[in-house]
């Protein structure tokens, strides 16, 4: 189920933004940086998925993920998985290969390194896109959440640990925690999406649920990117 | 019954899966299943007597995942749990002839460069773990994806045991692991450090393991053990989707293959081991010998030596003032660049040799080898005349190295040899013993049997022994070329070995020295030279072994060589820097052309003084780039382009002062680190190319830096600047850590502060001095320091 995570291009206006890009020109010389870490990059990345579907149930606690040690704690979470019987736990990586890749270059040139480090974070969310495509269709016809990962609001971090556990993510993907938290290979992304047999009613994602939040030019600015 | 034994019978069995049935029993995903040795040592008990009445040999005891750093916080140790553990097996083997297995897996932390946990602790780990396994039969190590956390294990088991040891590596469809390794580099590390069988497991059904299994085969003569999984398994319902049939039938097909060992992994149980077992009766083990071929390897690339491959020499600091100002200060950058540029040139193996008076020589050494196998993937030449330096970077290296060198005295056959048996390396033998050098072709020839006798004997592989016959200077002594090529040719053509040569030494003491290098490489190419040491930087060198790969034939359709030379050859900077022959540095800077940059700066420096050209062209340039970022007009990316382009610039600059022995101008010395905990450092990175670029001394402690080390390293440098990064919320404790100890040592600094996760109140509250919004930022920070607080840097 990993062949189809394959990335093909890159999302590059995702990319210059995370580059801290904010219209203007762009110097040839970094458009032609950019297409060679990019080539570099996709052929490099071997992007993988693992997903889990448990029953979930709300207790006094939090969600309480069945038939394992789980439970999600905090608001934003239990809203998210609000009218959910089940869940998905799932895991995305793009691979080591990635995290070697922009250690090289940091060697080499760090221009290459910064570029190489935004394109691999846009293509991580890519590969989040095409494995939730995926899962969909394996999994059924139903509704579904949006992804919520772990750190998003007050969805502590310190779960993280057992969801890679649960999802078994260390042998099957090569996915691995520090002791502060740290996902390695550090493009990865893990999430929780609801199922729910009835329409979930859409709601405002903002800024809670985006990836780089911590880092985004347009937050510190006090801004927003419109998304 | 012993390993031993066990291997003369036909197939040995080895078990299933123990997480399936222990699941099936109850246990839930996420769970650690090595606590139930102690609550319910009788399921355990059970499960391994089925897969004994099922036929398997072997049984794994249920210690997979009880190490110290997975069990923590269980209240239980990992000594507990892997004593109960093997204790449950060997109880179910009783009154048997099945063997128990110490059965370890990964730790859970990935290992440096990639993780943070080092090559030291992780053996550390492991060695608790066989330890607390003595009562074992054999030991296992299983499941692993990373050649480097293996090799620390199949060190930590050999050492401190003297059971057998099996390995076996998880694989992906692509025929690598997680981590990149490739099944050829698998194979001649582990063989290379003596284990007793080598296989594959988990991941993949045995239908999927096929190829993996007869690529493993075709690279090894050790027994070979195969345990799959029952297939690939549902995410809905965690279903493995082959029988216990279909698995027998599949893991028939292996027989031809020449595995000797067959058991079953996740979703296996003891009905498909006992299918197995009936499949297999009544066939014949195959045993196909294989000659394994002379090569090195870092785990993701194995370099077979079939032909010439280029040895780059340049990282050795003999001649090279600025190489030795650079270990002096510790700095692995500059060593780093250094491969980069070689592996770029066309080197296909890197020598490393840091040997210098005034350097611990094995702790720089140890250094010099993390760093290089962390970011280029070439294998390593470990160069140097000491044994205990040898020893050191052996033990950190990942892969199969080449050790330079043993030669014919006594001392040294008996110090090195062993080392290079131990660590399953390669070894340059150079053809000199206690009288010297040879004159002749035929005393070189007899020192190279000597050593290749000498290795035999201790078990090193005829096909692990390269032999350098010596080049001496032909302005000295012109007979001397002629000696060294016929010696080269003999060992070849005789002993059948592998041949190396430093090529550059010929031409001592005579002008227009690269004319005779290449043509002395292309007779020796001619003669049978396998391994050229040459600067791989010298195109005439590189091109010399290029062509002659493809007139004799190694070359296939000379596509390395149009790769080389076609249109398609040429890098993009060379083309950008191409395009404007007679540009100004300032150009140069704002467009990111490194070499166009390092280049006007040498033409530069032969009329004016250094400091006239940082202070009236670099400064200004970066000055005018960085306020052109600080309005918005460009953007990051361009701000770091030019700031290393001025790197390049200054790279010239210290070396212009290098070889006139004068130091380079410092305006202040200032550390960076990127604290505990936090292993995100790329911002940090950014930040030190700036502040180098405006002419700070800067100390990069590095990422997961610990708060005392900061403390330390400012006292004993007298630094008063510092600046700390961290990008994540976890980490945050560990940045007010470092500014409380800073401060309760009354270090007389200032310490600004950066990272994703920081804002102005923070820094604030933990007591940073300034906050810094991004690397700009930090360059005006420095400057605002050292002249109000520090004018004396």
């Amino acid at each position: 189920m990993n062949d189809s995570l394959e990335i093909k291009e890159i999302n590059l206006r995702e990319a210059f933004r995370y580059m801290g890009y904010k219209g203007g020109e762009i110097n040839q010389g970094i458009l032609d940086l950019t297409d060679q870490c990019e080539k570099a990059l996709l052929k490099a990345i071997k992007p993988r998925m693992v997903y889990r579907v448990f029953d979930i149930m709300n207790t006094h606690e939090g969600v309480e993920v069945k038939n394992t040690p789980l439970i999600f704690r905090g608001k934003d979470i239990k809203a998210h998985l609000e009218n959910c019987g089940r869940a998905i736990l799932m895991c995305v990586t793009l691979s080591a290969e990635a995290d070697r890749l922009i250690r090289s270059y940091e060697a080499e040139s760090m221009e290459k390194a910064f570029i190489t480090d935004t394109l691999a974070s846009a293509a991580v969310e890519q590969a989040c896109e095409k494995a939730e495509e995926i899962i969909k269709k394996q999994v059924g016809d139903y509704s579904y959440t949006w992804r919520f990962s772990p750190g998003y609001g007050d969805f502590p971090l310190e779960v993280q640990k057992d969801f890679l556990n649960v999802t078994e993510a260390a042998k099957r993907i090569g996915l691995n925690i520090t002791d502060s938290l740290i996902l390695i290979p550090r493009k990865s992304v893990t999430a929780v999406m609801g199922i729910s047999e009835e329409p979930i009613p859409p709601k405002r994602r903002g800024c809670i649920c985006c990836n780089m939040r911590d880092k985004c030019q347009y937050r510190k600015d006090g801004n927003h990117c419109g998304f | 019954m012993d390993f031993k034994s066990l291997l003369k019978k036909e197939f040995v069995s080895l078990d299933g899966a123990m997480g399936t049935m222990l699941q099936a029993r109850g246990l839930k995903p996420g769970e650690a299943p090595e606590l139930l040795n102690t609550e319910n040592p009788k399921i355990l008990t059970e499960i391994h007597k089925e897969y004994i009445e099922a036929g398997a040999d072997i049984i794994y005891a249920n210690t997979f995942g009880a190490n110290r750093y997975k069990l923590k916080g269980s209240g239980y140790s990992a000594e507990e749990i892997i004593k109960a553990g093997v204790k449950n097996a060997k109880k179910a083997c009783e009154g048997t002839d099945t063997l128990t297995a110490l059965d370890i897996g990964p730790i859970g932390q990935l290992l440096e460069p990639t993780g943070s946990l080092t090559f030291e602790e992780a053996y550390d780990i492991y060695k608790e773990e066989i330890l607390a396994g003595g009562d074992c039969d054999i030991i296992v190590l299983e499941t692993m994806t990373d050649l480097y956390e293996l090799k620390a294990a199949v060190l930590a088991a050999k050492e401190n045991s003297d059971k057998p040891v099996i390995c076996t590596m998880t694989f992906e469809k692509n025929m690598r692991t997680f981590t990149g390794c490739c099944i050829s580099s698998m194979a001649l590390t582990l063989q290379g450090l003596g284990v007793d069988a080598i296989g594959i497991n988990c991941s993949l059904g045995p239908r999927e393991l096929y190829p993996v299994a007869k690529e493993l085969c075709r690279w090894t003569n050790i027994p070979v053990a195969v345990k799959p999984n029952a297939g690939l398994p549902d995410p809905v319902t965690d279903a493995y989707n082959i029988t216990a049939r279909e698995f027998a039938e599949l893991m028939e097909k292996l027989v031809p293959l020449g595995v000797k060992l067959f058991g079953g992994c996740c979703g296996t149980t003891p009905e498909f081991i006992r299918e197995t077992n009936k499949a297999l009766k009544g066939k014949k083990y195959v045993n196909i010998p294989h000659s394994i071929p002379a090569a090195c390897c870092t785990p993701a690339k194995t370099v077979i030596i079939d032909r010439p491959r280029i040895i780059g020499e340049r990282i050795n600091p003999t001649g090279k003032k600025r190489f030795k100002e650079a270990l002096l200060a510790g700095d692995t950058d500059y060593i780093l660049g250094q491969a980069i540029e070689q592996v770029k040139g066309g080197a296909d193996i890197l020598d490393i040799n840091v040997g210098l008076p005034g350097i611990d020589e094995k702790e720089m050494m140890i250094k010099a080898v993390k760093a290089v196998q962390g970011i280029a993937d070439v294998p390593l030449q470990l160069d140097s005349t000491v044994p205990e330096v040898l020893e050191g970077a052996l033990r950190i290296y990942n892969g199969k190295a080449v050790v330079n060198s043993v030669n014919g005295e006594e001392k040294s056959l008996q110090t090195v040899l062993p080392l290079v048996k131990k660590y399953g390396a390669a070894v340059v033998g150079l053809c000199l013993d206690e009288n010297g050098i040879p004159k002749t072709a035929e005393g070189r020839f007899n020192i190279a049997r000597k050593i290749l006798d000498r290795a035999l004997a201790i078990g090193i592989r005829k096909e692990d022994v390269y032999i350098d016959c010596l080049t001496l200077t032909v302005s000295a002594e012109q007979e001397a070329a002629g000696e060294t090529l016929n010696a080269l040719e003999r060992v070849k053509k005789e002993l059948g070995l592998k041949t190396v040569l430093g090529v550059s030494n010929i031409s001592f003491g005579l002008p227009d020295r690269i004319r005779i290098n290449s043509v002395f490489l292309t007779m020796a190419l001619t003669k049978g030279l396998d391994l050229p040491i040459i600067n791989p930087n010298a195109e005439s060198m590189v091109s010399a072994v290029r062509a002659y790969n493809v007139l004799a034939g190694h070359d296939l359709n000379s596509a390395k060589y149009i790769a080389a030379y076609g249109q398609g050859g040429v890098s993009a900077e060379t083309k950008a820097d191409a395009q404007k022959g007679d540009t100004d540095l300032s150009y140069a800077l704002e467009n990111g052309l490194k070499s166009d940059g390092a280049r006007i700066t040498s033409e530069l420096l032969k009329t004016s003084d250094p400091m006239t050209v940082i202070n009236d062209i670099l400064i200004p340039a970066l000055d005018k780039t960085g306020s052109e970022f600080e309005k918005g007009k460009i953007f990051l990316p361009q701000l770091i382009l030019t700031a290393s382009a001025a790197q390049s610039c200054f790279e010239v600059i210290k070396d212009f002062y290098a070889q006139r022995g004068e130091k380079s101008v410092s305006k202040g010395k200032i550390i960076l680190a990127t604290v505990k905990g936090d292993i995100h450092d790329i911002g940090k990175n950014i930040v030190r190319v700036l502040l180098e670029n405006y002419g700070y001394e800067v100390i990069d402690l590095g990422k997961d830096v610990d708060c005392m080390r900061v403390v330390s390293c400012a006292t004993e440098n007298n630094v008063h600047l510092i600046g700390l990064s961290a990008l994540m919320t976890t980490t945050l404790a560990s940045m007010e850590n470092t500014v409380r100890l800073l401060h309760e040592h009354n270090v007389d600094c200032k310490v600004m502060v950066g990272g994703a996760v920081l804002t102005p109140e923070y820094a604030r509250q933990i007591g940073a001095d300034y906050y810094a919004r991004d690397a700009k930022e930090s360059c005006d920070i420095a400057k605002k320091v050292f002249e109000e607080f520090y004018p004396q840097g």
